[in-house]
């Protein structure tokens, strides 16, 4: 067959050759003074037997004045278009295309007859003294925009029969009015069971059966669609997609949303900016960290605390990323707000259990937070006022369809509440603000540029002489390569900047000044390569570079006889190199397996202290020190990292999964509080402060209901944690030089059972999750220092067995809803007193084994409606507004207790925050 | 006293605003063990030193403590040479100066009448300056006291102090009358009945400790002692304080700290976890009983100072803990119902007579409660030795 394919090419090659040699015969003599394209074409016409084919709109532009005779029409097109990228091209029968930019090719493509790529290039090519492309490659060609759903595209160079076999079709999912890519979309095909997910930038890669297919596109936020495609052959399309626009009687078209259990990923929750601002809050404002709160397996200590618990991990084993920058604060106003706009946030990922193998650093979770990119189209923007905050935020193309920014910034006028405050705390100051900018730039169809940055600041001072004040900045710049359809790049290089500054002024002799501050540069390159329909590989290498400086007393002013005091800088390097394979073993079962190695390097110069071996590391026990020179290498600590995950079909719409997974952190948050205090400080790993280590075997059960609008899942887990740092009694994390003198290694085990349905369309929206967990530690070395709690297992702080949330969300119209959040877990654990003496003139208490017992139970139900203005298009402003009620019962939930005396008398308190029902109001305006 | 560590405790504010503070008392967990509590400070100086022995007790117990006799107490050097103390019966035992030698460490050594026997770590004497100063200064509407001191030897570093203060105050309403109790008549009252000056006092209750460690002199420059509110009746007329310092090991300090941090500086929204505490008493034979309390050595400074009322803003004015209306008006016979109000409300009743009413002849009294009158509800007349007018 293929030699009789290969014979018909070379006869239709040489019918091309005789043609041309026959259009040489036709002679014409032309005068064009500034002709438009329409009179050229007529003439031609009226003096040939040639028909033209144009798009007159094409060549509205062109003006021709030339002046010829007795030349083939060949060589009169060929000196009208002379020096101009219009193109032509002349049939056999008597038929010229005029196109501009490229030329089409008469005659068959190469590969039609599916020739090796191979036996093509060998092959004569005639029709050579125009510029020729191949609709399907080049760069200047416009990839197909598929925009309705009925039109059946045509991918890949088209044949008469569609050859049998794959092919891989790539392209990005984007969002119809503003150009913004749409990240986590799935497509999937619908007679076969394998589907992809856009990645961050909206690419997707997919490689399908060839010929007649139906796709169908789900992305959050987005209206379910579906493309009617032909692949003919590897090709490209872009899909637009449409934002959901909410109607009361919605036309569900859900035969596909099992997104969540063909995934072979567990344990990770997506949610788009769209769920976030649904569910309320305190005062008024979307807030990304609480409703992570209200996911499976997460908790927090408390409500002024942003810090959050993953699956029994402590709040810095969360690598926070915020666009790829890591976030060290990601806490305004005390914990009551956090760090990220949601004006400008598109959506968030939490990886709780498979976390993807380009991640690491952190033992507990990935919480990626991307923002959007501005809108390419047109400028538009947004701003909000609230009770405590205002915020603004600006998008719109810098070069239209190539080039767009967004900013988003917000601040605080929270003074006027601090003056309501009683005495005590009325001169009290507290303020932040924060700010984004993104870029992002298409170079070309294959590379596009995204620069990110973020700056934020809190100041406050409290009524006392000391002000405080912390600070994040972060910039990154990051390049996105496409090598072709199945290999593409980003490469990513970044700073991520986080400072705290404390200043006391009262007494002249005691002003001091105390900073800290943490340096990160990263690099990493992050691969992607579709080896075929079965097997996606990721591969990458990361390094960052860590420059901390952890404390640096200063004094204040002249008479101050505050004793500087500056404990050396840190310096560490962290390396990682990465594969990892998504392998689709048969449609029903798939399974992801990858490896990273990680490196740790920690540099000098520094000053490292010696301990006696197996003697707790104290002052007593202290040998000598050592002192090292400039990068050169203390300590290395290294070691590779699994993460498995596989999934098995169970039907349709259910599916069982199981994970494996083990990380490895090499920075520390040392504070011995409940709550992250601004103020703690973080530590890297040393030759005294080992590498945090933790593992982690999970399982799930998915299964969607009712056509796939219910979502169901239940996943076990089981945990297991080394060398997490706890604190000796009456620690000092201050301020420290022998930082090792007082901490403690201890070993954790935690697990869990989680339960979630989530219904994500309808009228009525939302999600419940349960969750039973439980997390222990233990130091039982004795050689390692004092025994907590005798070495017996002990629960940790943030150990809170039972967990329910529930978000509902219900829609009366276009312009109303209401919204429900209801939240209950069990209070977390504390040390109580047992005894009580009298020392210092005062009862003092004596109290139990560490976190013996539990603060009582915590429920909260919040409450808000969404008023929408009137939904005309065209108008100036749309305006809407968010009013809500906050704790809803007014129960006065225990932040803490605690027992203090006061006049010499011990009395226990219950400490609540936000005790009653607080009422918020919001109003938001777009242009 | 740089108060890095102390941050947390003024982050108190959100709980202030939308927040709020209740009692709680928690399930009732107690444990039966009672724990010895070893509390006081070997005086190595000229003055005498004071233990004091107790046991915890439950929570539960209205008693706040319990004291420990029949120990034998002795402070003893490494070489065994001892002194004892002289228990004074409440868990109280003393010596008077013992003069140590500095240059040596001491322990204090304790045995129980079963022969249980505890001893604290040898600890070293600790040299202590002399108080340089106490001074005060209105902040806001609290009067601020403050202590300053330094050693310019640079070794002493970790101090503490306590107090005690006393006060001079009067009541609402000057009473030159009295029940006779005898006679059960109105009369006049004599010189040592006289109920309206008063003097009162209070120790500290607060653990006051303050640091040099961070700076480069050993100088604690206006350490805060204590604030008193400018409403408060300590300030009406006259007040003083005696402050005593005792000068700490680095470990004693951590102790007084940890101790603090447990006892006194919960509640805020970044609290500290309550840790153990880490004393240096310890049972010979059992090191694993808790045993509470820190043993240090030191020379013990004291300092006296007097604050009178006009040295204080003028418009501070003190506010009177009971509430008190007017004078009420007790007639002998009641203009209309003709009722013998002396008799009834102050001679058989609580009504103290401040003074006679009437044209020509005593027609009544006007009277109020005791507590506007007799300031020995909360006080005492007789004037302290140590008290100086100005």
């Amino acid at each position: 067959m293929k030699k009789l394919y290969f014979l018909s090419l070379c006869f239709l090659m040489l019918c091309k050759l005789n043609y041309a040699q026959q259009n040489a015969g036709t002679l014409i003599s032309v005068n064009f003074q500034q002709a438009g394209i329409s009179q050229v074409v007529a003439e031609l016409e009226a003096k040939t037997d040639y028909h033209f084919y144009y798009n007159p709109l094409q060549f509205d532009s062109l003006k021709v004045t030339i002046q010829l005779s007795n030349k083939p029409l060949e060589a009169v097109l060929e000196m009208a278009f002379k020096n101009t990228n219009f193109r032509y091209a002349i049939t056999s029968g008597h038929q010229v295309f005029l196109t501009r930019g490229r030329e089409i090719q008469t005659r068959l493509a190469a590969d039609f007859f599916g020739n090796k790529p191979g036996v093509n290039q060998s092959s004569p090519n005639i029709v050579t003294n125009v510029a020729t492309a191949n609709f399907t490659d080049e760069k200047e060609v416009k990839v197909p925009e598929a925009t309705t759903e009925n039109k059946l595209y045509e991918i890949g160079i088209k044949t008469n029969t569609v050859e049998p076999g794959k092919a891989t079709l790539s392209g990005y999912v984007r969002e119809g009015k503003s150009g913004e890519s749409v990240v986590g979309a799935s497509i999937y095909v619908t007679n076969t069971k394998t589907g992809v997910a856009t990645d961050q930038f909206g690419y997707f890669t997919i490689t399908l059966p060839k010929g007649r297919q139906i796709l169908s596109i789900r992305g959050i936020g987005m209206r379910d669609t579906r493309r009617q495609i032909i692949l003919y052959s590897d090709g490209k399309l872009n899909i637009d997609m449409q934002e959901q626009v909410t109607s009361l009687k919605e036309v569900k078209i859900s035969a596909e949303k099992v997104a969540n259990v063909r995934n072979v990923q567990l344990g990770v929750n997506h949610l788009d900016i769209k769920s976030i601002k649904q569910v309320p809050t305190v005062f008024g404002e979307a807030d990304v960290l609480r409703v992570v709160l209200t996911l499976p397996g997460v908790q927090t200590v408390g409500e002024a605390s942003t810090g959050f618990n993953v699956r029994g991990g402590s709040a810095d084993q969360n690598l926070i990323l915020l666009n790829d920058a890591t976030i060290y604060n990601p806490s305004h106003f005390f914990g009551f707000f956090s760090a990220f706009n949601p004006d400008i946030v598109k959506d968030i990922e939490l990886y709780k259990s498979s976390i993807p193998e380009k991640f690491g650093g952190r033992l507990s979770s990935v919480l990626d937070i991307t923002d959007r990119e501005g809108n390419k189209k047109k400028f538009t923007g947004s701003a909000g006022i609230g009770l405590l905050t205002s915020r603004l935020n600006v998008e719109g193309p810098i070069i239209k369809d190539k080039t767009s920014f967004i900013f988003g910034g917000r601040v605080t006028y929270s003074d006027w509440l601090l003056n309501l405050l009683p005495e005590a705390y009325k001169h009290s100051q507290a303020s932040f603000y924060d700010f984004n900018l993104d870029i992002s730039h298409q170079i070309d169809d294959k590379n596009n540029i995204y620069i990110t940055s973020y700056l934020s600041k809190d100041k406050f001072k409290l009524n006392s002489d000391t002000a405080y004040s912390y600070s994040n900045k972060n910039i990154n710049i990051k390049w996105k390569h496409n090598f072709n359809d199945k290999l593409f790049s980003v490469i990513t290089t970044g700073i991520d900047h986080y400072q705290y500054d404390i200043a006391s002024f009262d007494n002249a002799v005691n002003a001091y000044r105390l900073n800290f501050d943490i340096n990160q540069t990263n690099l990493k390159a992050d691969f992607t390569y579709y080896l075929n329909r079965k097997n996606t590989i990721n591969f990458g290498a990361s390094s960052i570079y860590y420059k901390l400086h952890p404390g640096n007393l200063q004094p204040n002013n002249t008479q101050s006889l505050v004793m500087p005091d500056v404990i050396p800088a840190q310096q560490a390097l962290e390396s990682a190199a990465y594969v990892g394979d998504k392998y689709d073993i048969t449609d029903d079962l798939s399974l992801s397996a990858g490896i990273r190695y990680s490196l740790y390097n920690y540099l000098g110069p520094q000053t490292v202290y010696n301990y006696a071996p197996g003697l707790p590391k104290t002052s007593a026990n202290l040998i000598d020190s050592t002192s090292y020179t400039k990068n050169k290498v203390i300590k290395t600590y290294s070691g590779p990292e699994f993460r498995l995950s596989a999934r098995y079909n169970l039907g349709d719409n259910t599916s069982l999964k199981a994970g494996y997974n083990t990380l490895r952190q090499y920075i520390h948050l040392l504070s011995n509080t409940t709550a992250i205090a601004p103020t703690d400080v973080w530590q890297l790993s040393d030759p005294n402060i080992k590498p945090q280590y933790g593992d982690q075997v999970s399982l799930g059960i998915y299964r969607n209901l009712k056509s796939n609008t219910i979502e169901t899942s239940v996943e076990v887990y089981y945990k297991r944690l080394r060398d997490y740092l706890d604190y000796r009694s009456g620690a000092n994390l201050i301020l420290n030089h022998h930082i090792e003198n007082d901490v403690l290694s201890t070993d954790g085990k935690a697990y869990g059972i989680e339960f979630l349905i989530k219904k994500a369309t309808g009228k009525a929206n939302g999600w419940i999750s349960y969750t039973y967990s439980r997390t222990f530690l233990k130091q039982d070395d004795i050689n390692a220092g004092e025994l907590i709690n005798g070495g017996a297992y002990y629960p940790a702080n943030f150990d809170k067995p039972h967990d329910f949330n529930f978000i509902g969300n219900y829609r009366f119209s276009h312009r109303f809803s209401i919204s429900l959040n209801v939240t209950y877990s069990t209070g977390r654990p504390i040390t109580l007193p047992i005894a009580k003496y009298y020392y210092g003139g005062s009862e003092r208490i004596y109290y139990s084994d560490r976190n013996e017992y539990r603060i009582p139970d915590y429920f909260r139900s919040d409450f808000s409606m969404n008023i929408e203005g009137n939904h005309k298009v065209h108008q100036l402003t749309h305006n809407s507004f968010t009013i809500g009620i906050y704790n809803l019962t007014g129960r006065q939930n225990a932040y803490s207790t605690y027992f203090t005396q006061q006049g010499g008398v011990i009395n226990g308190f219950k400490l609540s925050i936000f005790a009653k029902p607080i009422p918020f109001i919001n109003y938001n305006i777009r242009f | 006293m740089v108060k890095i560590k102390n941050i947390y405790c003024l982050l108190v504010i959100g709980a202030i605003v939308w927040g709020c503070k209740k009692p709680y008392n928690p399930p009732v967990v107690s444990s039966d063990n009672h724990y010895l509590v070893v509390e006081g400070v070997i005086n190595s100086g000229n003055d005498s030193t004071v233990i004091n022995l107790s046991r915890t007790v439950k929570l539960t117990e209205n008693v706040s403590t319990q004291a420990v006799s029949n120990f034998s107490v002795v402070v003893e050097d490494a070489q065994g040479n001892g002194y004892t103390l002289k228990p004074e019966g409440n868990g109280k035992y003393d010596i008077g100066p013992m003069h140590l030698d500095i240059s040596k460490k001491y322990r204090l050594h304790l045995k129980d009448p079963t022969g249980k026997e505890y001893a604290s770590d040898y600890v070293e004497v600790r040299q202590n300056p002399p108080i340089d100063s106490i001074g005060f200064f209105p902040k806001n509407n609290n009067l601020q006291l403050y202590v300053s001191t330094h050693n310019a030897t640079n070794n002493t570093r970790y101090y503490r102090w306590d107090y005690a203060e006393t006060w001079r105050f009067h009541t609402r309403y000057q009473s030159g009358y009295i029940v006779d109790t005898v006679t059960k008549e109105v009369r006049g009252r004599r010189i040592n009945e006289l109920v309206y000056f008063c003097f009162a006092g209070d120790k500290s209750s607060n653990i006051i400790l303050g640091s040099s460690e961070k700076l480069v002199q050993d100088v604690i420059a206006q350490g805060p002692i204590t604030t008193i509110p400018n409403t408060s009746e300590k300030l009406e007329l006259r007040y003083t304080i005696l402050l005593k310092q005792y000068a700490l090991t680095k470990e004693g300090y951590q102790f007084w700290e940890n101790m603090r941090k447990n006892t006194e500086q919960l509640g805020s929204i970044f609290d500290a976890q309550p840790s153990q505490l880490q004393g240096n008493i310890h049972n010979i034979n059992d090191p694993a009983e808790p045993v509470i309390g820190y043993v240090s050595i030191t020379d013990i400074q004291s300092k006296r100072i007097f604050i009178d009322n006009s040295q204080l803003p003028t418009d501070w004015i003190a506010k009177y803990p009971y509430d008190c209306g007017p004078l009420d008006t007790a007639y002998y016979s009641a203009p209309k119902s003709g009722h013998n109000d002396v008799e009834d409300l102050i001679i058989k009743g609580n009504g103290i007579p401040v003074v006679p009413f009437g044209n020509f002849r005593v027609e009544g009294y006007l009277y109020t409660s005791a507590g506007c009158t007799d300031c020995t509800i909360r006080g005492r007349v007789m004037q302290p030795l140590f008290w100086k007018e100005k």
